[in-house]
């Protein structure tokens, strides 16, 4: 059976590098796609990728992570990705109401059908696309909940925000990667 | 902007307000009620519905799988090992 993230994350903070090892690769994949898609630069997500599990090393002794440490390791990537994007000035939301980004999305198009949205959204590289057209805050509340499949709560207390902002923010979103989506199949059906 | 229509209590905007409540099955039983009466209702809204949930599930499915490419795996577990081993003075 394999070890629980607290057994080995208390090997790791006995000094265990095997163990630590074995935390980082079972992680990984989930935190770099988390910063990839929040630092927009690899290179960037890279280096953030690394501060993260330097400083769990740092930190593996006082981390509480009895339901598993994916969150507590969202929580230090999301730390160090803020400062960086704070730095660049890059955490603006669009300004559009509801009412004009549902309309962007397709709200009210007769030709707009949901059969063309899934033809769409079938295309790996449309959905990335449009995913990275995003602002950073989109991008980062759809990677969490939609893909990393964190509840509201819980996105909730790592935002920073309540429950309602929450909600808000993830149903803007939404609406935001549909009207993404919706341009690139319009500009495909153009061309 | 669609004409906005009043069915089962509920605007057409107040159904584009909240479909993301709807699809994850956080509305109480008689806002989902009102909400599907006015959906089966309003063609437009039936319509955009699928739109919106079909742009969800394309992300979901899409991007779901979380992977490491092999040479970013490698450098991590490089740089790591080598900051580590300053860390700890063994190197």
């Amino acid at each position: 059976m394999p070890s629980s993230d607290r057994e080995l994350l208390e090997r790791s903070a006995r000094g265990d590098r095997a163990a630590f090892g074995e935390f980082v690769e079972r992680h990984s994949a989930n935190v770099f796609r988390y910063l990839r898609w929040l630092a927009s630069d690899p290179n960037d997500a890279e280096d953030l990728l690394q501060q993260t599990f330097v400083a769990a090393w740092g930190a593996a002794g006082e981390a509480r992570v009895d339901t598993g440490a994916r969150n507590w390791l969202l929580a230090i990537a999301r730390r160090n990705a803020s400062k960086l994007l704070a730095r660049r000035g890059a955490t603006r939301e669009r300004e559009q109401s509801l009412e004009e980004l549902g309309e962007l999305a397709g709200f009210g198009d007769a030709e707009h059908t949901p059969e063309q949205m899934a033809r769409a959204a079938e295309e790996r590289s449309l959905v990335e696309q449009a995913l990275a057209a995003l602002a950073p805050q989109e991008r980062e509340i759809l990677v969490l909940r939609e893909l990393e499949g964190l509840d509201g709560a819980t996105t909730a207390e790592l935002l920073g925000l309540s429950l309602a902002a929450q909600k808000s923010r993830l149903h803007r979103a939404r609406l935001s990667l549909a009207a993404e989506l919706r341009q690139r199949l319009r500009a495909e059906v153009d061309r | 902007m669609k004409a906005e229509r009043n069915i089962a209590g509920l605007s057409c905007s107040q159904v584009l307000a909240s479909l993301t409540e709807y699809l994850d099955g956080e509305l109480a039983p008689d806002a989902r009620a009102a909400l599907e009466a006015h959906v089966s209702a309003c063609e437009h809204c039936a319509r955009f519905g699928g739109v919106f949930a079909a742009a969800v599930r394309g992300l979901r499915e899409r991007l779901g799988a979380a992977t490491l490419a092999t040479d970013v795996g490698a450098r991590l577990k490089t740089q790591l090992d080598a900051r580590l081993a300053r860390a700890d003075g063994t190197s």
